[in-house]
């Protein structure tokens, strides 16, 4: 038996059976934490949305019933929440990514830089959002 | 870039996803030569996607119908597709334990991504036709 305590449950008959080290569950919630898992919901959500704005988009181009099914989705009111949602998703998702490229670099990795840098990833998210839909509708 | 996992951490259940399958820094160069695409398409597309909101079916193709919105859209939505099912692929390695599901889980993300990106390219295709 290997008595090193490996966590090769082939090697160890306990190993499948011994406690994992908490992770979430000591864990301070850090702003990077909280950013990371927004990235993944985003990340996740936007396949989704994808999906969504793909029947969308077959409801324009085939017109007559798809429409009917599918147009509420560019049309009505929830249909415009989600669009707006999805453009956060884009912009928060998109600033994620910076965010690692410059930790990628050895940027903003200090401890004020990088909690800067994910609350930055936030703010810069809604801001924007918020941005680009007042520019389209002074645009029109 | 996207491999079926047949590799066994040596854990099975709880723990089996905190051992490395060793493809992680392939999975993030890929994910980052994407998104250098990715990144300037995406605030077209949120540009072009704010301004569908509240349009008629004549509307949406006079907004996006024109050459290049309905390229734009096109490209984001097929690398968008890529990525997005490279990046599913770590989230179901990540939380699906059991290794029939999960090869199940891969195969059917494999599918549905590029039915998306397809469904999505031939829509746009179909709003920026003459008629």
């Amino acid at each position: 038996m290997d008595s090193s305590g490996s966590a090769n449950a082939d090697s160890d008959p306990h190993g499948a059976q011994r406690p994992l080290s908490p992770h979430l569950s000591v864990y301070r919630p850090m702003m990077t934490m909280m950013m990371s898992i927004a990235h993944r919901i985003t990340g996740a959500g936007l396949y989704v949305a994808m999906a969504l704005l793909t029947l969308l988009f077959i409801g324009v181009g085939m017109g007559g019933a798809f429409y009917a099914a599918f147009g509420w989705l560019g049309s009505s009111a929830i249909g415009g929440l989600l669009v707006f949602l999805i453009t956060w998703a884009i912009y928060h998702h998109l600033l994620g990514g910076v965010r690692h490229f410059l930790w990628d670099r050895g940027l903003y990795m200090d401890p004020k830089g990088r909690e800067a840098l994910a609350i930055g990833t936030l703010v810069g998210g809604v801001g924007l959002t918020v941005l680009t839909w007042i520019a389209k509708s002074l645009a029109g | 870039m996207s491999t079926p996992t047949h590799f066994k951490s040596g854990r099975e259940g709880r723990g089996a996803a905190f051992v490395a399958d060793h493809h992680g820094s392939e999975h993030a160069r890929f994910m980052r030569l994407t998104s250098y695409a990715l990144a300037p398409l995406g605030i077209l597309a949120v540009w072009y996607l704010a301004g569908v909101v509240g349009l008629s079916a004549d509307g949406v193709r006079a907004a996006i119908g024109r050459p290049f919105p309905a390229l734009t859209l096109i490209a984001f939505g097929v690398i968008g597709m890529i990525h997005a099912r490279e990046g599913m692929n770590e989230i179901i390695l990540d939380y699906v334990h059991d290794p029939a599901l999960k090869d199940k889980a891969l195969r059917a993300n494999q599918w549905a991504a590029r039915a998306i990106a397809a469904l999505w390219t031939l829509a746009l295709m179909l709003i920026a036709a003459p008629r």
